[in-house]
């Protein structure tokens, strides 16, 4: 059932929590990821928010791109072409998976888990790309960015934080929007996943027991929220639209409760994420790199 | 600024910032409509300002430079408008993209099977087919052959090819003959083939085939080619048959030779023929002045002074004419001439545009390159204009006959026009009314329409379909868009009887109505013709046809014009531009103070 705020002049929003609702409102036609900033006060600074990702030149980055865009698609398809050839991307990336390996099965690591999620995306790109303490909390602040309330955000922006983190990140990412995009937020969700993992591991013999399937489903983390606009009211679904609300597409939230994994991902969606295929190899091979290292110990 | 508007910027002062707050607290309680003759007329002149600010948007330019042009001539109008502005050459001219009026995120069509829905031929049948004509009794016949012979200056997508076409799902009852596996077929816009810019996002683009300027166009072509085709190379002039009229299109049977002359008819004939004869008028008046120019100087100062003629009649006569409210009418011969009052000329200082008026003011593209844009395209689809049928009188005899539109269009154009002659035919539609631009009013003969090279036309489910293909909002949004509160239900759009009932059953959402069944709807202001709606587009790009255009504004001077073009375009209008044609038509115009206002029955 979707949750609607409607304050006149404050905020016009929808929450949406279920799968089938955030399905059809994901695919509806009067809901885009263009955000006017019109409906509140509210809407106009999550809009202002998400106006930022842009390359210096001031194009969009592709996850932020309407569903029409032509350029979204090709870009689409070009990094699904890519992302797809897993097993020797996998291979790129082997260090990085030995260590998150490492880190579920005991805990440590030489350094933060963040930095190396964010080597192994970064590597899935370019295969001498390094992360660091400095580009983790360039990544950090972005992702702070997003969910800070107006103090935060403000502060982010007037100390320059906020100008310094895309610059480090567009650095990395060698203008590459798409390795941006997923060395910055989208990675947000892997290091989630592989805390997960890590509860799950310290569970009594996890680790021996459960085998990287299940481990995957059990530990699999979505975007808690995506965000896009109403631009014309109507029904998608059962969910009701007023013109200009924003919507919040409760991804994980939605994900709990269908046991698809590509759920997280919306594979059967016009956004299907380009990772929808690496990302769950990727934290299987974890699992497995945990779970080996274990066995071999014993 | 930004490179997505080319770097133009719009820089308002602290006055217009004042009388915006001013006026956002004034329209709390009334609307400009309602306020007294200045006080909306300056209501007028805030919102153009505020629609300069937000509501202009480059596309891209999609060309790249032009062969129509020589350095030396920039005194004159090229042919396809390039070096208009002579730091943005490619600006309004012929080949590049339509602009916009809303942010390019707002202009993308519905993606899947909302594109089709509700499906464009039942609104057709529905809403839009007349069922008895509506006259707009305030207006003769010419006012609507003009406002088509002014669209074909400023825009055409070109022809639609075939292939590719969108399928609409025809109702079992549905008597269209033209089925194709029980669907009617309608060919998309031409697609633009140029690269993208990046920043377009999944906004639509479109070229202009015409060039965007308000420079006549339809009369000289918007190529150098078409240019040569038209002229008789002799004294500047155009080439008149030796009946004194426009000779046929070779490649367009039925069309006179001219500029531009898709979708020909009477009307047009009969205004381009009018305006051919001015512009050799106006060389033989020049030549009389200036005895040792040349062809080419004489036709282009001709050209000069005859477009900016054509653009005086449309500011200040067919304007004021189809939109008769007095504060509109203060604003448009404000624009054109500025304000009669001294003291407020003083004050504003001769650069204002208020205060003088457009014409010889500084250039301003305001907020970003100047085009026609896909916005304003839509809200001149005026087709309900037409009627089915009219009278066509004769002046010497005082018989009338009634004739059919369809059989006054092209092919038949050049022999109806034979038959009943360029006087008799002037007269008829100087005393027949166009049609009302309202709902159930959309002539039914372009509901069934033949034409050369195109399947069967419904023009009516065409014009819908065209705002949706090319990511025109509909009417919901467009109000929003364009600075009006969105209504929210079907009631607040229409007092038509039975229409807003008829529209929430073909609809069901009120957001979803399209552009053009809003348009026609929506209850009028006073006097007016057309919605307010459609208005707000127009406000602001009636003042940037002018404004933008450089031989309007700096170049629209002596040096430029010659004193005697800018004298000959203060003392003229529609009317004196017919008696000096056609003084025949002198008893049928006694006493009419507009051109466009119905004319004397002898």
């Amino acid at each position: 059932m979707a949750f609607t705020i409607n304050i006149p002049g404050i905020i016009r929003l929808v929450v949406v929590r279920t799968p089938d609702e955030v399905l059809a409102v994901n695919d509806a036609s009067m809901v885009g990821r263009s955000l006017s900033g019109r409906g509140g006060l509210a809407n106009r600074s999550v809009a202002a928010k998400l106006a930022v990702f842009r390359t210096p030149g001031g194009d969009i980055w592709p996850a932020f791109r309407d569903r029409l865009d032509p350029l979204r698609a090709a870009h689409q398809a070009a990094l699904e072409a890519t992302l797809s050839n897993v097993g020797p991307l996998l291979q790129r990336i082997a260090p990085e998976i030995a260590e998150l390996g490492g880190y579920v099965r005991d805990g440590t690591a030489h350094r933060s888990t963040g930095v190396i999620v964010q080597q192994a995306v970064g590597r899935l790109f370019f295969a001498d790309y390094a992360a660091s303490e400095e580009s983790y909390d360039a990544a950090r602040t972005l992702q702070a960015w997003l969910s800070a309330g107006p103090l935060r955000t403000f502060w982010i922006r007037s100390w320059g934080a906020l100008q310094v983190s895309l610059d480090r990140i567009m650095d990395l990412s060698r203008g590459d929007m798409a390795c941006a995009h997923a060395t910055a937020i989208a990675m947000d969700n892997i290091v989630r996943s592989i805390e997960a993992m890590r509860r799950l591991a310290r569970q009594g013999d996890s680790l021996t027991k459960i085998g990287p399937q299940d481990a995957l489903a059990q530990t699999l983390r979505a975007p808690a929220r995506v965000v896009r606009e109403a631009r014309d009211g109507g029904c998608a679904g059962r969910v009701r639209l007023r013109a200009r609300s924003l919507v919040l597409l409760a991804v994980e939230s939605a994900r709990q409760k269908r046991a698809d994994p590509g759920f997280a991902f919306f594979a059967s969606a016009w956004n299907r994420c380009p990772a929808h295929s690496v990302v769950p190899a990727l934290l299987a091979d974890v699992w497995r790199a945990a779970k080996a290292d274990r066995e071999g110990r014993a | 600024m930004s490179r997505q508007n080319d770097g133009f910027d719009f820089h308002d002062g602290l006055p217009q910032q004042f009388l915006d707050v001013v006026y956002r607290a004034v329209n709390f309680f009334a609307k400009w409509d309602r306020l007294s003759t200045l006080v909306g007329a300056v209501n007028l002149a805030v919102f153009r300002d505020r629609l300069r600010a937000h509501n202009l948007h480059h596309a891209g330019y999609g060309i790249g430079t032009s062969d129509d042009w020589s350095a030396g001539n920039a005194r004159w109008r090229s042919p396809d408008g390039s070096f208009n502005s002579l730091g943005h050459p490619r600006m309004g001219m012929a080949g590049s993209r339509f602009g916009r009026n809303f942010p390019l995120p707002e202009c993308v069509p519905d993606s899947g099977d909302d594109l089709l829905d509700p499906s464009p031929r039942v609104i057709s049948r529905e809403l839009l087919a007349r069922r008895t004509f509506i006259p707009a009794t305030t207006l003769n016949l010419l006012a609507a052959a003009w406002i088509q012979f002014e669209t074909h200056n400023w825009f055409s997508h070109g022809l639609p090819k075939r292939g590719d076409e969108f399928k609409i799902p025809l109702h079992p009852d549905d008597d269209w003959p033209d089925r194709v596996d029980g669907c009617m077929q309608i060919r998309r816009t031409l697609k633009d083939e140029t690269p993208r810019e990046t920043w377009l996002g999944a906004a639509p683009t479109f070229r202009n085939n015409n060039s965007h300027w308000w420079d006549a166009g339809q009369i000289y072509g918007s190529s150098h080619s078409r240019q040569a085709e038209i002229r008789s190379h002799t004294d500047g002039k155009i080439t008149i048959g030796p009946d004194g009229m426009l000779p046929e299109d070779p490649k367009h049977p039925g069309a006179d030779l001219t500029g531009f002359n898709d979708n020909w008819w009477v009307g047009l004939s009969l205004l381009h023929n009018l305006f051919a004869r001015e512009h050799n008028a106006l060389c033989d008046a020049l030549k009389a002045r200036y005895p040792a120019w040349c062809d080419e100087e004489l036709f282009q100062r001709a050209r000069l002074i005859n477009a900016a003629l054509i653009a005086k009649i449309h500011t200040i006569e067919w304007t004021p004419g189809i939109l008769a409210h007095p504060a509109l009418k203060f604003s448009m011969r404000a624009n054109w001439s500025g304000v009669p009052y001294r003291v407020m000329r003083f004050v504003l200082g001769k650069n204002s545009e208020a205060a003088y008026g457009i014409p010889g003011s500084p250039t301003d593209q305001h907020s970003a390159p100047y085009a026609m844009t896909e916005e304003f395209t839509s809200v001149y689809r005026l087709h309900p204009l037409i009627p089915d049928e009219m009278d066509v009188r004769r002046l010497d005899r005082g018989e009338q006959v009634r004739c059919e539109l369809v059989n006054m269009q092209g092919v038949s154009t050049r022999v109806f026009m034979e038959d009943h002659g360029f006087t008799n035919l002037l007269y008829s539609f100087g005393t027949n009314h166009p049609g009302a631009i309202r709902l159930h009013n959309f002539p039914n003969f372009l509901r069934r329409f033949e034409k050369v090279d195109q399947p069967l036309l419904d023009v009516a489910a065409i014009d819908i379909m065209r705002d949706r293909e090319r990511g025109v909002p509909r009417y919901n949004r467009f109000r929003e868009l364009v600075g009006k509160r969105r209504v929210g239900t079907f009631e607040e759009i229409t007092s038509i009887p039975g229409a807003a009932a008829k529209m929430r059953e073909i609809y069901k959402s009120v957001d979803r109505v399209d552009l053009l069944v809003g348009l026609l709807a929506e209850d009028l202001p006073e006097g007016f013709g057309f919605s307010d709606t459609a208005f707000r587009i127009f406000i602001l790009m009636a003042s940037r046809r002018l404004k933008s255009d450089r031989f309007f504004t700096d170049d629209y001077r002596p040096e430029v014009y010659t004193q005697f073009g800018l004298d000959w375009i203060d003392n003229n209008g529609l009317k004196s531009v017919l008696l000096r044609h056609v003084p025949q038509l002198g008893p049928a115009l006694e006493g009419v103070t507009n051109g466009f206002a119905p004319w004397n029955v002898l």
